[in-house]
């Protein structure tokens, strides 16, 4: 084969590629336009639970004991922004207002450890993969990761191990990287995600900034795939949110569009095909990252008084239940097949009194902590007695 | 047995059911004086329904019921009476409380276990001759309206039997025995409070004499009673405060652990500080939950402590120290020290016969020399002296003396009769001798003023006879007498008063004591510049070592940035004389003096040398880049003998007297170009003033706080109480800037609990624009508009700053402020009679800076009120000098005042520490 030969099938080829590229964005165009916007993300709204339904599918229901409240952590002085699971032992913790994180043993509601922090206004917290340290973020723009197997100094108080510095706006959400405790992903008011090496305290990456494909507007939440760690996803104030590859700093890989307010939440579905997303529109959607649709949208008609925002959101181990914390003290259980209201933990009896402002299930699924504005965590679980099938 | 009289109205539905069903026994004692409280007939519809109890079959054994019982939330009262379902109330309910109280005062006892009041029957009345138990004069119990619905329940009707046979017996044991029996769902869910408070004159005083028995009695454990407190109790027989006590909810046999019901008297077990309810270490954590409060039940969170307890606090048992790790032990022990429901309450101390306050209690725990084991009850104290003691008694302490807590010492305070009078007080025997053997002359009935110091003198004399507390020997004699002696931290006046204004404020204050102050503005508005006027003025340490090294590089870089722009001025500027030039040149119309000057060489006045001009090229080059911060302040060493030619070079000044022209540069550039060489060095020492001046110190990451309190105004003035509440009284200022935070302002619900919120504008802004080509103001205003009307900041007060009033005044003179489309009605009157020496001006009609001021406040207050429908408060600030900064801060204070003032103002007395915003104000 010559040189020339092998130059012109080079060029017939990206011609191809670039012809099938055309060919994908005309079709992504034809869907998403005015008029068959409408219908078809009317069909696949619908798809889903109408599939669903067609096949037999019941509803989940839930008992009376099927999810009580069995624990209330008390000890914060001030708002509850953000909490996260150890992923092997039953520990939590969680950031507040009053400046504090406070680790907790979920199984005896026991404090081990309260942090006070240089900057009271936490926005996020996290917990590393192997459970030894933990990271908060807040309006200072720094992330400060605490060793909690450090000696604290002489008032009691923990020292900083680490600062992440140099996001020009807030820290809104931190994420470890799931398996290693050296990396972390922070999402930032300065419109970018981060990636640090938490060793060397420097950027990785950045994510969005300057590029044309970052978010347009403060990045809020951002999600690791637990399947697959190399892609996360991220939601901004632009009403959007994206999709990411750790390797691939210069482009969002997709863009999903469908929210009308601020992306507060997102979570990666557990099967990491899928993610749910929770906004100020009142809604919490589900995407499918393969194809880049919506999937589902669950909304719960509120008659004409104020949309609560979705401040939070988790799902179950299986992916069949979505837990959605909401600004008006509701916390929905929806089923995500069928897309209905299984329960609202908001209205049962012992609930915060207060804005739910972050949710979070264990490691083992088997419970679920909710924070709120009322200053205090309670951890939800299967509370009766029942034969198990 | 048959049903007693006295219950004459017993609802003949329930003398249907049988003659076993009666549980009440014949009153056999002694003939009763007072009413006898007569049932209510029961009431079918009334009867509440608990269907959780209904569906569980109960039986002797079981007592658990399989659903593991959610934690109850600390309100319990709500959680009651959902349970019940109708309108009546639970015995644990504050209504009921009074209802009970309400009914005490017709000389009935009851103690509602179980029971709801309303609907109760009356079943048993038993008088209790017993003399053990001194404080129990009768106990009525109530039986619960729930036996007619669950009669059948053969445990109910076993333990009914068992009740009755313990009482008959007059067991010691008396609650013990029946309840622990009668377990059952209800009464786990209803930690049952027997409250009850009594006369005792009223019920058994014919038999059995018992003087020292108190009037208002708690009901309370058999158990505990042996450690009542004598004085105690005395106090509070005039303390007309009936206290809630807590009784444990469930009780086993004697000794046993209060959940389980297992293990006696002998295992270790942890008790709740509130309810006395003891735990075996297999139960404690899950009866006590995290401790937010320390060792209290779960239920028991939130309420205060028995005060038998309160030596207790903080001190750990050996079976905690097992149970958990050191960490949260400390932790624990320090929730239980420090959290507010466990505070001593104000309102049981009585100081000279008035109730303390919250922030006088502060001050008599937080004073140098405070009165020790302070426990509710009635106290005198001399304010002079520092005397201290119980109400009716002999002094028991010196405590610090000037301290602003309770009324005025009463003659009668220590109950003396010697007719001897110190401060006041008709001193007591023991006193009188004590000033005997002190050699005081007390002849003839004197009245004596003693000071702290032990001086005294008479009434209306002036010269100090002499020391009481003087003699080696008078110590020895207050030691055998029991008397008080000052102890030596008291000595000095002057001491006391400088360590009050530096104590630290109890940890458990510092919330409510803490004002924040959000102080926002978009970039260049200024607000950096208040905030570290707001350091200096305000903390004796404005900027650490680091602080002033990071704003030293700060400045070094910014020089260099300016210098950058003053190059690319020269570079301008040079072109565009040469392009003049050249034209001039073309056109053949050379004047002599510019050809002279310039030369015809294409140099102009702005022309600098190649090494020079490779430097700067190289410096802009930089700067465009970006890099400027990441290379500057290393090679200042070797690049400032370089920047000091060039700054001194007359091309460069040439410029910089054009600096007018170049909009980039700003206006504090030229305090630092003046003094470039100095600044430049390695070993340059940034004073506060160029601190003050410097750009981007604060900005780094957005926000910044400060915690300051205002110093007192003047060191000479007496201390008045004002002014001590203002020294504990600290504020912070937290300082966000708008860059980087997005103009969504999600971060701005953070801020929810701030006092106010300053917002900062540039007054000089009006003729700026930015990098798009909007107007700054406009800027501003949008800002100011989405600030105000963000739902967080509903019922916030708001103080504008406009700020850089100096510049504006300057500027205002040759730029009009129309140029802003916002003020373009801005027609001034005084302006064509404005004479032109300025100064004259001042005096008779304001300048136009000031109108200018007047108008944009205006402007900016008809549009706060048309967006809030509230005032706006305005202040303009020259935010480079120190006392107008101060003086916007401080008028931020009377705001927050003003503010605490008017809650105070349409609330009334008793909520005084039901709102916490309300309790420091004066």
């Amino acid at each position: 084969m010559s040189v020339a030969e092998l130059k012109e099938r080079h060029a017939a080829a990206i011609e191809a590629v670039n012809d099938l590229r055309e060919r994908l964005k005309q079709r992504r165009q034809q869907l998403l336009d005015a008029d068959g916007h409408k219908l078809h993300s009317f069909s696949l709204l619908y798809y889903l639970a109408g599939y669903a339904r067609s096949l037999g599918r019941s509803q989940v229901t839930f008992g009376p004991t099927d999810l009580v409240c069995c624990r209330t952590l008390q000890g914060h002085t001030g708002k509850v922004y953000s909490l996260d699971w150890t992923p092997e032992r039953d520990r939590i913790v969680s950031a507040s207002q009053d400046g504090r994180l406070i680790v907790w043993n979920a199984q005896t509601s026991q404090k081990t450890h309260a942090i006070k922090l240089p900057c009271a206004w936490v926005m996020t917290c996290a917990f590393s993969p192997t459970g030894q340290s933990v990271a908060c973020g807040g309006l200072d723009g720094m992330c400060s990761i605490f060793n909690l197997n450090s000696a604290t100094d002489r008032d009691g108080n923990l020292p900083v191990s680490v600062t992440l510095n140099g996001h020009k706006g807030y820290v809104s959400c931190c994420q470890y990287v799931p398996d290693e405790d050296i990396h972390i992903i922070t999402s930032s008011g300065d419109q970018t995600c981060v990636l640090w090496d938490i060793t060397t305290g420097l950027r990785t990456t950045v994510f969005g900034g300057e590029f044309q494909s970052g978010h347009t507007a403060d990045v809020l939440s951002v999600s690791i795939n637990g399947t697959n760690s190399r892609v996360f996803v991220s939601g901004s104030c632009d009403g959007t949110a994206r999709l990411w590859d750790t390797r691939v700093a210069s482009r969002a890989m997709r863009t999903f569009q469908g929210h009308e307010g601020d992306v507060n939440t997102l979570k990666f579905f557990p099967d990491g095909n899928r993610f749910g997303t929770g906004s100020d529109d009142g809604t919490c959607r589900l995407f499918d990252i393969r194809n880049g649709h919506q999937l589902q949208v669950y909304y719960q008609q509120h008659g004409d008084k104020e949309v609560p925002l979705v401040t939070s959101i988790a799902f179950s181990i299986s992916g069949r239940l979505l837990f959605a914390g909401y600004s008006n003290g509701d916390c929905y259980v929806w089923d995500t097949l069928l897309a209905r209201v299984v329960l609202n933990l908001g209205s049962v009896k012992n609930s915060h009194e207060n804005r739910i402002s972050c949710l979070g299930l264990s490691a083992d699924g088997s419970s679920l902590c909710t924070g709120s504005w009322d200053t205090n965590l309670k951890i939800w679980a299967f509370g009766g007695h029942r034969k198990v099938i | 047995m048959p049903p007693p009289k006295e219950v004459a109205g017993f609802p003949s539905k329930e003398n249907d059911e049988d003659q076993q069903y009666s549980f009440a026994v014949e009153y056999t004692g002694p003939p009763v004086t007072y009413d006898i409280p007569r049932a209510v007939p029961i009431n079918v519809e009334k009867i509440p329904v608990a269907a959780v109890v209904s569906k569980v079959p109960l039986s002797n054994t079981e007592l658990h019921i399989p659903v593991v019982p959610p934690i109850l939330a600390p309100d319990r009262n709500k959680f009651s009476k959902e349970l019940l379902l109708q309108p009546t109330v639970s015995p644990t309910s504050v209504i009921a409380f009074e209802e009970r109280v309400s009914e005490d005062t017709n000389n009935c006892l009851l103690s509602g276990e179980l029971s709801s009041y309303e609907s109760g029957e009356l079943a048993e009345l038993i008088i209790n001759n017993d003399s053990s138990s001194r404080g129990l004069a009768a106990v009525c119990s109530v039986s619960n309206e729930h036996s007619s619905k669950i009669d059948s329940c053969d445990s109910f009707d076993k333990s009914r039997g068992s009740s009755s046979r313990a009482r008959i017996s007059n067991d010691d044991d008396l609650n013990q025995a029946d309840w622990g029996s009668n377990e059952s769902v209800l009464s786990l869910d209803y930690p049952s409070s027997r409250v009850s408070s009594l006369k005792t004159g009223d019920c058994n005083n014919e038999s059995n004499g018992d003087v020292r028995r108190p009037q208002v009695v708690t009901f309370r454990d058999i158990e505990s009673e042996d450690g009542l407190d004598e004085d105690f109790s005395q106090d509070e027989v005039q303390a007309q405060v009936v206290r809630v006590k807590r009784e444990p909810q469930t009780k086993g046999k004697k000794g046993s652990c209060y959940r389980c019901f297992k293990g006696n008297r002998f295992t270790e077990k942890e008790v709740c500080i509130v309810c006395d309810a003891k735990y075996c270490s297999n139960c404690v954590l899950r009866a006590m939950g995290s401790m937010p409060e320390g060792r209290k039940c779960v239920t028991c969170i939130g309420f205060p402590i028995d005060e038998l307890k309160r030596g207790g606090l903080g001190k750990c048992s050996r079976m905690l120290k097992r149970l958990l790790n050191d960490l949260e032990v400390r932790q624990i022990m320090k929730a239980e020290k420090f959290c507010e429901a466990n505070q001593l309450p104000p309102e049981y101390i009585f100081v000279n016969g008035q109730a303390l306050s919250y922030e006088e209690l502060a001050i008599l725990q937080s004073c140098p020399n405070p009165p020790k084991k302070l426990k509710p009850g009635n106290y005198w104290y001399d304010k002079v002296s520092g005397l201290w003691g119980k109400e009716g008694q002999k002094p028991s302490k010196i405590i610090s003396p000037h301290l602003n807590v309770g009324g005025s010492l009463r003659p009668d305070a220590s109950n003396g009769n010697t007719q001897v009078f110190i401060n006041g007080r008709e001193i007591t025997k023991v006193e009188l001798r004590m000033l005997q053997l002190a050699g005081v002359q007390v002849a003839g009935n004197p009245h004596f003023w003693v000071n702290e110091d032990g001086s005294y003198q008479e009434e209306g004399q002036r010269n100090t006879k002499g020391y009481i507390w003087g003699k080696a020997g008078t110590k020895l004699v207050c030691a055998v007498l029991s008397l008080p002696v000052p102890s030596k931290s008291s000595n000095s006046c002057e001491e006391q008063l400088k360590s009050m204004t530096s104590r630290s404020v109890p940890d458990y204050l510092e919330q409510r004591t803490l004002q924040k102050i959000l102080l926002v503005g978009s970039t260049g508005s200024g607000s950096s510049t208040i905030f570290k006027q707001a350091k200096i003025l305000y903390k004796d340490v404005p900027f650490s070592e680091d602080e002033r090294e990071n704003i030293k590089l700060t400045i070094q870089t910014n020089v260099y940035g300016y210098l950058g722009i003053l190059l690319e001025g020269r570079e301008r500027f040079e072109e565009e004389s040469l392009a003049e030039m050249r034209k001039r040149i073309s056109s053949k119309e050379t004047e002599p003096e510019a050809g002279s000057s310039d030369g015809s060489d294409s140099k102009t006045i702005y022309s600098i040398g190649p090494r020079l001009k490779s430097f700067s090229d190289w410096l802009l080059k930089t700067m465009v880049s970006g890099n400027l911060e990441a290379i500057f302040p290393a090679a200042t060493r070797e690049y400032a003998p370089l920047v000091e030619e060039l700054w001194k070079h007359a091309a460069i000044q040439e410029t910089y007297n054009r600096r007018n022209e170049l909009e980039m540069l700003p206006s504090v550039a030229s305090y630092y170009l003046e003094r470039v060489d100095e600044i430049l060095k390695t070993d340059y020492e940034p004073s506060d003033l160029d601190i003050l001046y410097a750009e981007g110190v604060t900005s780094s990451n957005g926000l910044a706080c400060v915690d300051f309190s205002f110093p007192q105004s003047s060191p000479d003035e007496n201390i008045d109480t004002a002014e001590q509440h203002d020294s504990l009284l600290r504020y912070q200022l937290i300082r966000v800037q708008a860059r980087g935070f997005g103009e969504n302002c999600k971060w701005l619900e953070m801020f929810e609990d701030v006092g106010m919120v300053i917002f900062c504008v540039s007054l000089s802004d009006y003729d700026q624009y930015s990098a798009d080509g909007t107007n700054k103001m406009l800027l501003s205003k949008k800002f100011f508009e989405t600030i105000v009307t963000h739902p967080t900041f509903e019922q916030m007060d708001f103080l504008l700053i406009l700020n850089k009033f100096d510049i504006f005044e300057e500027k205002v003179e040759r730029v009009p402020l129309t140029r802003c489309e916002w003020f373009d009605d801005f027609h001034p009157l005084i302006s064509r009679h404005r004479t032109n020496t300025n100064s004259n001006s001042i005096n008779n009609n304001p300048t136009l800076g000031q109108l200018g001021f007047h108008y944009v406040a205006v402007k900016f207050k008809r549009l706060y009120s048309s967006l809030t429908g509230r005032k706006l408060y305005v202040s303009h600030v020259k935010g480079l000098e120190p006392n107008s900064v101060d003086a916007a801060l401080k008028f931020a204070r009377e705001i927050l005042k003003w503010d605490e003032e008017r809650i105070n103002f349409s609330l009334s007395e008793h909520s005084f520490y039901s709102t916490e915003a309300s309790s420091f104000s004066h």
